[in-house]
């Protein structure tokens, strides 16, 4: 269901752009290829209460919203990560980055980044969508 | 010192939670348009460029609004910068009339802002936000900037009462200022008890979305001789943007490099200031703000909110700031201009700072994806 965590990395100076960018701000290169970043700390955590019940998102899905865990990941290599995070992930803890690319979930004990949710792709395609209370997360006892 | 530039007026139109349907963006601009120009006593004729900022004019521009507003120019500008906007355009208007490319600018901002607005804003801000944050989902800054008070907190052992400081200040101040939205006298016990919206950030460090517009007159020194009334000079600006691409801990920022040359072109001392207008989207940003410029001299930031912020309510975000007056979409960025050019014309009513010489002004903004990536600030002067 998910997928590795990737950054761009410079191919020449080997600076980790996450999210990419389009020249490297260290030696201006424009060449960059794929790296995968999966292992970090977790440095800062916080559950967002939720603000409306329900809102449309901008490309017309409409979103359940609930509480939602969030953290900033210092990943090892660097780039600090802005993750959507299981109940019990706390401050200190190690983590794995995943990606989900068309339902940004959380497995559980792993954590997924905001990978592009494509326009028009299904939230809850078989899975719990974005916005699943963290409670109902398949494996979560 | 600019020598050619000054600020000759203000207006604010009166900040509304939920604005009734007929009144829209524009009409909030409007109104602090004419108001801005009364209080300059400078007809609409008279206007020859003129700067705005807004979020939801689209798809009208600058140029729509000077139509419909019946403003014939020979300068023109649009900010999309947010919370910087207002430091940036007044460097830009400050620039024209120097050059002689205009006269009198009226600078502008507002925008009609509900929830359903401020939400569609909040996850497309940018592609960054609609592509990577809004997805998780984020729903709008709060969450980061949550990250960035526990962070800070960390740095400079702070408690949540430390940072309750900033709010509790500035509703004291807003007790005084009949334009702000929430003008109810707060006690600790209100900050502390109140909803939790991201750890530790509670709602009252969080502004209250509200519509409104803001407005000032800037115009040659010339012509500000000539209307006889104060005005403001502007002793120096200083920008940075985008310096750490997004690299660094968002708590040493832009404003530290622009510090040591922004008191050397001012001619001053962070001590010499009789008031601070900081952008105030959250608490920890307006500490920021502040330590990063060099106005907490002893590095002791916990002394600095008890002590200086909220017992000897030294003068910062005397409106009561965005955290109680309200924050108008991108006429935030202006807000705090405004009350300053108040302060400094001695017009600010039951909060007049005694003897108010000079201010400490800057706008912050346009989170790309984990901290602000605008920092500019203003040194003003009264003059007259």
């Amino acid at each position: 269901m998910s997928s590795h965590f990737v950054v761009a990395k410079c191919r020449s100076c080997g600076y980790l752009a996450y999210p990419p960018r389009i020249a490297c701000p260290t030696c201006g290169s424009l060449e960059f290829r794929r790296q995968v970043l999966d292992q970090g700390t977790v440095t800062e955590v916080t559950t967002r209460r939720p603000v409306n019940k329900r809102r449309q998102l901008p490309w017309g899905n409409w979103l359940d919203q609930h509480a939602t865990r969030l953290a900033t990941i210092t990943s090892d290599l660097g780039p600090r990560i802005v993750a959507l995070v299981p109940e019990g992930v706390d401050v200190g803890d190690r983590v794995t980055l995943r990606s989900q690319a068309s339902t940004a979930i959380a497995l559980p004990g792993q954590v997924v980044a905001g990978q592009p949710l494509l326009p028009g792709g299904t939230v809850g395609d078989g899975g719990p969508g974005i916005g699943t209370p963290l409670s109902d997360y398949p494996g979560r006892k | 010192m600019s020598d050619g530039a000054r600020i000759v007026g203000s207006g604010e139109a009166r900040y509304v939670r939920h604005p009734s349907v007929e009144r829209r963006t524009e009409t909030f601009i409007a109104e602090a348009v004419m108001e801005a120009l009364d209080d300059a006593g400078i007809p609409l004729t008279e206007v020859d460029g003129f700067a705005v900022s807004s979020f939801s004019l689209q798809p009208d521009h600058a140029i729509d609004l000077m139509w419909k507003l019946g403003i014939s120019a020979r300068w023109t500008m649009e900010d999309t910068n947010g919370g910087a906007s207002a430091v940036n355009m007044l460097q830009h208007a400050m620039r024209a009339i120097e050059a002689g490319d205009a006269e009198t600018i009226v600078i502008a901002s507002g925008d009609r802002m509900e929830k359903r607005e401020f939400h569609l804003m909040t996850d497309q801000y940018n592609k960054v936000a609609r592509d990577y944050l809004a997805p998780l989902p984020l729903n709008g800054p709060n969450a980061l900037f949550a990250f960035l008070t526990q962070r800070y907190a960390k740095q400079e052992s702070l408690t949540q009462a430390d940072f309750a400081c900033i709010p509790l200040a500035q509703r004291a101040w807003a007790t005084k200022n009949p334009g702000a939205v929430y003008r109810k006298p707060m006690t600790l016990d209100d900050y502390l008890s109140s909803v939790p919206i991201a750890p530790p950030l509670t709602r009252f460090d969080c502004v209250p979305i509200v519509s409104g517009g803001n407005a000032i007159v800037v115009t040659s020194a010339e012509k500000a001789a000539k209307l006889g009334a104060p005005s403001v000079g502007i002793r120096a600006i200083r920008a940075s943007y985008n310096p750490d691409h997004q690299d660094g801990d968002g708590l040493t920022t832009g404003f530290a490099d622009i510090r040591d040359d922004l008191w050397t072109a001012a001619g001053c001392r962070p001590e010499d200031v009789d008031g601070a207008w900081i952008y105030d989207d959250y608490p920890v940003m307006v500490l920021v703000q502040l330590q990063n410029l060099g106005l907490i001299p002893d590095g002791d930031v916990s002394r600095y909110l008890n002590q200086t912020i909220l017992e000897d309510a030294w003068p910062v975000n005397t409106s009561g700031g965005q955290l109680s007056a309200g924050q108008a979409g991108a006429a935030g960025g202006l807000h705090g201009m405004v009350e300053s050019v108040r302060q400094l014309r001695g017009v600010a009513g039951e909060r007049q700072v005694p003897d108010a010489q000079l201010g400490l002004v800057t706008g912050y903004g346009m989170v790309l994806y984990t901290h602000g990536s605008c920092h500019n600030a203003a040194i003003l002067e009264r003059i007259g």
